[in-house]
């Protein structure tokens, strides 16, 4: 969230840099290494839980006591129901990825199309991309999302179809993060898109004809790609905290637990006054590493991407 | 400039750290000495003063203290005196005589006499004669017309007179608080029921009541604080003061608890119970509750008007079938920890004059739940899915409100146990809001929904819960759109009838009728489970003394009968020890004031404030001292 | 500063604030379910005659468009926010206007010791780059701004009130205590304060301490600051007089934007220690389907975050010379 805002305070050029040079260079970094590190292991346990701990435990199939420390059998401990917290901790891996992925893509399609737009077209549709962006950075998301969720699942209907193995109830906080969350992204996408706007590039393509859409696809996007990336990374941590949040009160899915939905259901189980620290550390430890793992990645990226911080450090 | 910055640095982290340290040691309420306070602890908050705006639990256990029923709850809610002494009903059961007690005051000093009584119940009637119909949210109405309130008089000071339609035991339970004319006299109609109308009655404190406490304090989201009634006519309870705090997190209150910094907690979880139980000094109670969580079915099924998916929810065979597969007991182990009672039919145990077992309970088998689906007529096709009599695959939505979230457990084993009878069943939880919609009857509402679960609280006469499946409540209460004409009978013949033998008849054949034809399979009736400190009071009395609490039941002697637990004790507990889980702590005053004294928190913080501010102190030193070590100068990179 | 400056930013920010009611109307009527069904759920006896009423009472039968939008606009200028579903007998004003204080008191304090903080640890570690205090802070920083606030207060209740018994558990002062004097009741007050005000400060802390260590690193670069250097000014003085107050702008800005998404903060933090402000009542209303109540945090939040923005945008313009064009 606040660290893309970050990103944006100043305007920045960009450097065109190859994918492959891309990684090795931020493996090079500290902070690029750990985060990497970090990341492969939960996409690792995100893309195949049922190979490492089988098929996620629900109330019927739960195997242990009422919140039973953490032992041989259960290595993190049973929660509330008996199931086991390792159980429910690596399928939320799966979750809390596929939940801030979606998110994700559809804050920075949104945010890049909006930015794109506006930069490159400029004039009144620019003031007023401009003037909704704006109004959504100031709008007090949370509250949004919390009063949008009902609505949404309204709107989306009981549907119990999955998309990407996600509930429909989840998709409805994919969507409402979407939603209240492009308005940073659109801001640094448009200050990128003004400056590339005036490159001798832009004014040859234009010269032999080139249609603004065509300008902007082939064009501005490819230079552009460099930070939505760097941008795409920083929002990915956000959207991890704010699915976090939300089903902290209470809009989660308790057939898919997210870690965040693992962490409210142990607050409301009581863990913390029982002493019951297995239930919420784990959950609670990975939302962390996570989310410092996008950051760390996603401020590495930016400090790679932009000329002026070269060769600072 | 490192030298100067760093020494700056210390001693201002010095000097924070010692002002800490002197100020917070007084940190914490003020001493023990004072007026003996009753806490207790809720995570529902209190929502309006004026009880005919009312419809929360604990606003009632606000009345209930701060003012009197015309007729109390006794030990085990049966009618025991009140505003009145006593009463006699006429040979024809239509006329009630009521006589008012004696020389009672209201707590500002004023005469207590039957015109009070008389102006409340009739100001009711005015409301129920108004064009509205009700005053308020309506919830008091119920409890006069269900009585068949005609007239009320009040000829003399101490008589009142009431006149019903017909003759019925019912008046004597009306959970209606009898109020101050000389207060509420002064408004006008609307401006007691109408929230928006200017110059509303909020009935802000200090109340005005009969009850042994009255309101004095109200800050909403925190807490109400009641001062004892020095005009109240009964047992004084030992406490000064009583405070019903809020709490928006269970897991909060019961901490408060152990730290004594409260007294009583009502709502506690299974595990949080099981860990209270070994607590010293707390005693834990798991009372029954006055309701039930149930699983409806959608009985109109596809028939016009109605949006169930399938013809099978209209059929008596169908859901009697799937009553099989259903394990009670094992939702109660694990939805509610085990604390908690299978459910049956649709008057609570709670009701012990009232509830019957089943003639024809059923047990549960999913092999015999699978032969009368066959024998039904619903056939497994080649899938293994059970088809309807259309030939259709039968598929159940199956909901519960966002409200009620561990409905969501239960709803894990309702897709699990139906799925191995060939029902596919889809679950999903829908908001509240949209929910009452849904499930309204028609032509009020689109009664779009195939299975659900919701749960219904009753009131201390079991009418309230019997009401909803009456065919006139479709499109209104009904939410399970049942219709038989004979429970429609039964239903007015028990609300009639006083001689209670004869009621249980009544009562039985009525439970026993919904029980069969399934338009609701009872999963549990929920259990109340509340916990309470014994080193600060004593006398903590259940109510009902089978499977009650002490307090948050009906009326205020919970309140009135406890003693100080300091004093010496006297005679032994009153059945405090009834419920069939409770601690055996109950033993009173025989502990002196236990170690953990609540409220005095202030004098074991002190020191470890101390030394953490000078382990901080040391720690910052420390890594500065490390830091002179290793000299950087600015400029590398 | 230019009159052009100021009179754009008042437009804009009234515009906003316009914005924001209008979708405030939107919302509330398209949230789920029939308000009138929700205000009688609970009471017994409801017949369709109630319902009508209930809908004539509170305006629900007349046309959305553009006769309630009308009303809606109407009473919102007025201040009228309607009436609590769930409190019933208090406007929606009344029920804000005692939980806004313990909000603005915890938020505001939180707010300026987490910059105070933040600037000074990222002052710090950015004058001694490289040095063991920048990676220990800097690393502090990144993981408390990875950590969501609700589980830093859960943690400090755990471990400072539950185990150690250094605080209370809950609330912001002992309910219904009667305090000798204003000085007790202020230091118990205190001490409530002292866990959520903790975990508020720290859940902020780092982004402040990574802004204000990046912007000294870029400012000590500049030319100038190396010539005050070479020119044998001390090193606090150069911090002082040239390297902090171009840091304040960013900062600055940051706080603006932040603001928005401290709420989400708020409202966790708030439940996790049952501090009776303006979160917790949210999330009440949002149990209870209390609308007009969500309502109206949502419209007091908006217009409050538009409002600081507008001022942040002011003192922006009054530090930055370049900006007020």
């Amino acid at each position: 969230m606040t660290a893309a805002s970050i990103q944006g305070m100043a305007p920045r050029g960009t450097r065109w840099i190859g994918r492959g040079a891309l990684i090795r260079r931020l493996l090079r970094r500290p902070e690029g290494l750990i985060g990497l590190s970090i990341l492969v292991v939960f996409v690792f346990l995100a893309a195949i839980p049922n190979l490492i701990v089988g098929p996620l435990q629900t109330a019927v199939t739960a195997t242990g006591g009422r919140l039973t420390p953490p032992s041989a059998v259960h290595l993190f401990g049973t929660d509330e129901l008996g199931r086991d917290v390792l159980n429910q901790t690596v399928h939320g891996a799966r979750i809390s990825l596929a939940i801030g992925l979606l998110a994700t893509l559809v804050t920075v399609a949104i945010g890049a199309v909006v930015g794109i737009v506006a930069g490159f077209i400029g004039g009144w549709l620019d003031a007023i991309l401009m003037r909704i962006t704006d109004f959504f950075l100031v709008l007090p998301t949370f509250v949004l999302a919390l009063i949008l969720t009902p609505i949404i699942r309204e709107l989306v209907g009981s549907a119990t179809t999955e998309v990407f193995g996600i509930r429909m109830t989840l998709i409805v906080i994919v969507i409402v993060i979407g939603i209240t969350s492009w308005s940073s992204t659109a801001r640094i996408i448009r200050s990128q898109t003004l400056s590339l706007r005036e490159r001798a590039f832009v004014d040859r393509a234009r010269s032999i004809g080139a249609g603004s859409g065509h300008i902007m696809r082939r064009h501005i996007l490819p230079n552009v790609i460099n930070l939505i990336v760097a941008n795409a990374v920083l929002t990915f941590a956000g959207a991890v905290l704010t699915e976090t949040t939300l089903s902290f009160v209470g809009l989660g899915d308790p057939f898919q637990p997210s870690w965040g939905q693992l962490l409210e259901a142990a607050r409301a189980s009581g863990a913390p006054g029982l002493g019951a620290w297995w239930y919420f550390v784990p959950p609670g430890v990975c939302i962390v590493l996570v989310v410092l793992a996008f950051t760390l990645v996603g401020s590495a990226l930016d400090d790679l991407l932009n000329p002026k911080r070269q060769g600072r450090r | 400039m490192r030298p100067t910055l760093r020494r700056r640095a210390i001693r201002a982290l010095a000097a924070c750290a010692l002002a800490l340290s002197v100020l917070l040691p007084g940190v914490g309420p003020a001493g023990a000495a004072g007026p003996l306070i009753l806490r207790a602890g809720t995570d529902q908050d209190l929502q309006v003063l004026n009880p005919f705006n009312s419809v929360v639990v604990a606003d009632f256990e606000v009345f209930t203290l701060n003012y009197d029923l015309l007729v109390n709850f006794g030990p085990d809610i049966e009618p025991v005196p009140g505003f009145a002494e006593s009463w006699t009903q006429s040979a024809d059961g239509l006329t009630w005589t009521f006589k008012i007690r004696p020389g009672m005051k209201w707590s500002d000093g004023q005469p207590a006499t039957s015109e009070d009584a008389r102006w409340t119940y009739q100001t009711i009637l005015d409301g129920v004669a108004s064009e509205r119909g009700y005053l308020g949210e309506g919830y008091l109405e119920g409890y006069l017309t269900d009585s068949g309130v005609k007239t009320v008089k009040a000829p003399d000071p101490t008589t009142l007179t009431v006149t019903t339609e017909f003759a019925t035991p019912l008046l004597l339970q009306a959970y209606v608080p009898i109020l101050p004319k000389h207060i509420w006299s002064k408004y006008s109609l609307a401006q007691i029921g109408d929230p928006k109308v200017t110059g509303f009655f909020k009935n802000e404190p200090p109340i005005v009541g009969t009850g042994p406490y009255q309101v004095v304090e109200w800050k909403p989201g925190e807490f109400i604080r009641f001062a004892r009634n020095k005009n109240y006519w009964g047992t004084q309870g030992a406490a000064d003061e009583v405070i019903i705090q809020h709490f928006a997190s269970g897991d909060t209150m019961v901490q408060a608890l152990k730290t004594g910094e409260i007294d009583y907690v009502r709502g506690v979880l299974a595990d949080q119970f099981n860990a209270l139980k070994n607590e010293p000094n707390i005693a834990t109670v798991a009372g029954i509750a006055n309701g039930y969580t149930e699983l409806s079915f959608n009985t109109g099924g596809k028939k016009k008007g109605y949006g169930g998916s399938t013809t099978a929810l209209s059929d008596v065979a169908f859901r009697d079938a799937l009553g099989y597969a259903i394990d009670n007991q094992k939702l109660v182990d694990t939805t509610l920890g085990g604390y908690g009672t299978p459910g049956s039919t649709i008057i609570p145990p709670f009701h012990t004059r009232w509830h019957v077992e089943p003639d024809k309970p059923r047990k549960f088998d999913i092999e015999e739940a699978k032969r009368r689906l066959d024998a039904a007529g619903y056939k497994l096709d080649a899938n293994g899915k059970r088809l309807d009599k259309d030939n259709k695959v039968i598929n159940l939505r199956l909901t519960w409100p966002d409200s009620e979230a561990e409905n969501a457990t239960n709803a894990q084993f309702i897709v699990e146990w139906f799925g191995q009878l060939g029902i596919t069943v889809t679950a999903a939880v829908t908001e509240e809001g949209k929910l009452i919609d849904d499930v309204t009857g028609p032509p009020e509402g689109p009664a779009d929904y195939d299975i659900y679960m919701w749960g219904w609280v009753g009131d201390p006469d079991p009418t309230s819960l019997l009401k909803f499946f009456q065919t006139s409540e479709i499109g209104s209460s009904s939410d399970s759109y049942y219709s038989n004409p004979h429970y429609d009978d039964l239903f007015k013949q028990q609300r009639a009838e006083s001689d209670p033998a004869k009621r249980k008849t009544i009562l039985a054949e009525m439970q026993n009728l919904v029980y069969d034809e399934a338009p609701y399979h009872i999963l549990y009736y929920d259990a109340e489970l509340h916990a309470y400190r014994t080193d600060k009071f004593a006398g903590w009395t259940n109510q009902p003394t089978q499977g009650g609490t002490p307090l948050f039941g009906y009326g205020s002697r919970g309140y009135t009968l406890l003693t100080d637990a300091a004093a010496v004790p006297s005679a032994p507990p009153s059945a405090a020890a009834s419920s069939d889980t409770g601690s055996a702590s109950g033993a009173p005053g025989a502990s002196a004031p236990a170690s953990t004294t609540p409220g005095s928190n202030a004098s074991n913080s002190s020191l470890p404030l101390i030394l953490g501010s000078i382990a901080l102190v040391i720690i910052v030193a420390v890594g500065l001292v490390v830091m002179r070590g290793r000299r950087r100068t600015v400029e590398e990179e | 500063m230019k009159v052009g400056y100021l009179g754009r930013r008042l437009a804009s920010a009234a515009v906003t604030i316009v914005l924001i009611a209008i979708i405030n109307f939107i919302l509330f009527r398209a949230m789920p379910g029939s308000p009138e069904r929700v205000l009688l759920h609970g009471t017994p006896n409801v017949t369709p005659q109630i319902l009508q009423q209930t809908r004539e009472r509170w305006g629900l039968d007349k046309p959305v468009f553009p006769d309630q939008f009308v009303a809606y606009v109407g009473s919102t200028i007025r201040g009228d926010l309607g009436f609590s579903f769930l409190a019933r007998g208090q406007t929606v004003s009344e029920v804000l206007a005692q939980r806004i204080w313990p909000t603005v008191i915890l938020f505001g304090l939180g707010e300026m010791l987490a910059i105070v903080l933040g600037l000074a640890l990222g002052a710090y570690s950015g004058w001694r780059r490289g040095g063991a205090v920048d990676y220990v802070g800097n690393g502090i920083s990144l993981i408390l701004y990875s950590t969501p606030y609700f589980l830093l207060g859960m943690a400090f209740l755990l471990l400072f009130a539950t185990t150690l018994h250094w605080f209370p558990t809950f609330g912001m002062l002992q309910a219904g205590a009667q305090y000798p004097g204003l000085w007790e009741r202020f230091l118990d007050f205190l001490g409530h304060l002292v866990l959520p005000l903790a975990t508020v400060a720290f859940g902020l802390v780092g982004q402040y301490a990574i802004v204000m260590r990046s912007s000294i690193v870029e400012t000590l670069s500049e030319d100038y600051v190396t010539t005050a250097r070479a020119m044998g000014l001390r090193d606090g003085r150069v911090l002082r007089r040239h390297a902090l107050p171009n840091a304040l702008l960013p900062t600055v800005s940051l706080v603006a934007i932040n603001l928005g998404y401290v709420v989400a903060g708020a409202i966790t933090v708030e439940v996790v220690f049952n501090w009776p402000g303006l979160g917790t009542l949210a999330v009440e209303a949002l149990t209870a389907r209390d609308y007009p109540v969500l309502q109206g945090v949502f419209l007091l939040l908006g217009v409050s975050v538009v409002i600081a923005n507008l001022i942040a945008d002011l003192v922006y313009g009054a530090l930055d010379p370049r900006v007020r064009t």
